[in-house]
């Protein structure tokens, strides 16, 4: 599987996860209150230059940045088209702004770190008996870890159709894409309640 | 190890996978071995409660695997045949430490217990590497490590040695034969089951033999042979 935690010792690698996402929730409130496209160009440059601060490859960038690049487009090209093009860049920058600052927080804290913050800040709701916070930690996990593993999925039945000689079609990409997809959660599933880690009590 | 599977049956949508079977495993080391859809992995995975009977029971050292599951589980450990849907966590450390989270342990015992457990299959550089990096036996080891950190008595494996080259195939073979736990394999791969104690050979959910790995491994082959 892939990760999308880098390997590092920087500053942002040391800071504990919890105030990574702390941090990450003010900025994301500061990015959406704040309309001015040339600022929210700045974070968004901001955000790029703390990937090479952390010696990031352009290629990785690329890679982290990819899924984001669609939804990122087609918003700041809706808002252009119905509001001007003002507001279309304003919503460019601000989007890019927040999904670049969410990837160095990605980048420089591993899965462990997320679910032992999450679990950690979901103990009020399991103390009122709502859940099972070691739970909401697993399953937020989970999904960070899948993020990439479905990507990897994607690029290996796009190759297989081009190495079939088939034009990639979003049907014969999706369908298999999801049945693999269930087929290995359910594997997964099953190595979580093997090892004990979601107990059944 | 002690498991007993009593008057025991499995359905599928209608389709018995298992029929009624009444069957004592025991000793140290234990081989399942059957063609494709014998029912053998259904078999295994009954022995950690991911699989439930239809009707009857299985007890893993006295523990029932439906009534008393946590208890059950925790006395035998599962090694899937994708080591890659094993591995939970991207980090190994963080992996193997994953498993150690529902007990009440200190963040020195938990990085205790896994530094030893991967000291004791060798692989401590592998702990800060991500599961995508490690070759095939480093893999199959990495899962073992995650399984055996809780200290399962038992210690059950779906076809370890599958898509192995020959090296990874060997170091898993001797790592095996070198584990202090029981263990049952279950494997297309005789020479691995050649060296165990016990063999049982399923066939369309039934057990066709059991017995010593030469006697049940060549009916298996005669079997086969007959049909081809």
């Amino acid at each position: 599987m892939r990760s999308l935690h880098i390997d590092g010792n920087s500053v942002l690698h040391r800071l504990p996860a919890a105030a990574k996402l702390a941090a990450l929730a003010v900025i994301s409130l500061v990015l959406f209150m704040i309309d001015n496209a040339g600022f929210l160009a700045g974070a968004a440059l901001a955000g790029l230059a703390g990937h090479v601060l952390l010696r990031i490859s352009a290629t990785e960038i690329w890679r982290r940045m990819r899924p984001f690049v669609l939804i990122v487009v087609v918003v700041a090209l809706f808002t252009a088209v119905f509001n001007g093009t003002g507001e279309g860049l304003t919503a460019f920058f601000r989007l890019a702004a927040l999904a670049l600052f969410a990837s160095l927080v990605t980048a420089t804290t591993t899965t462990g770190d997320f679910i032992g913050v999450i679990t950690r800040a979901a103990m009020p709701l399991e103390r009122l008996g709502l859940l099972k916070a070691r739970d909401v930690g697993l399953s937020i996990g989970l999904v960070i870890r899948f993020v990439p593993e479905i990507l990897s999925r994607y690029e290996v039945i796009r190759d297989a159709h081009y190495a079939r000689g088939l034009k990639p079609r979003p049907v014969s990409l999706i369908v298999p894409l999801i049945i693999t997809t269930l087929k290995s959660a359910d594997e997964i599933a099953a190595a979580i309640d093997a090892r004990g880690i979601r107990s059944q009590k | 190890m002690d498991i007993h599977f009593e008057k025991v049956e499995v359905r599928f949508e209608g389709r018995t996978v298992i029929h009624p079977l009444d069957l004592t495993i025991g000793g140290r080391r234990v081989g399942i071995i059957g063609l494709n859809g014998s029912g053998k992995t259904t078999l295994a995975r009954m022995i950690n409660g991911l699989v439930k009977p239809s009707s009857g029971r299985v007890t893993v050292n006295g523990f029932d695997t439906v009534e008393r599951q946590d208890e059950a589980r925790g006395q035998s450990g599962f090694i899937f045949q994708n080591p890659q849907n094993q591995i939970i966590l991207p980090l190994l450390r963080e992996d193997i430490a994953l498993g150690l989270k529902s007990r009440k342990l200190t963040k020195q015992e938990v990085t205790a217990a896994v530094d030893a457990i991967l000291d004791r299959f060798g692989i401590k550089h592998l702990g800060d590497r991500r599961a995508h990096e490690l070759s095939g036996g480093e893999l199959q080891l990495a899962a073992l490590a995650s399984v055996l950190v809780t200290e399962p008595k038992i210690l059950v494996m779906d076809e370890p040695t599958n898509q192995l080259d020959l090296k990874n195939r060997n170091l898993v073979e001797k790592t095996i034969r070198t584990l202090p736990e029981d263990v049952i394999v279950i494997s297309h791969d005789l020479d691995l089951v050649a060296g165990l104690d016990r063999v049982l050979l399923v066939h369309e959910g039934r057990i066709a033999a059991d017995g010593g790995p030469g006697e049940v491994i060549g009916l298996y082959r005669a079997m086969q042979g007959a049909k081809a």
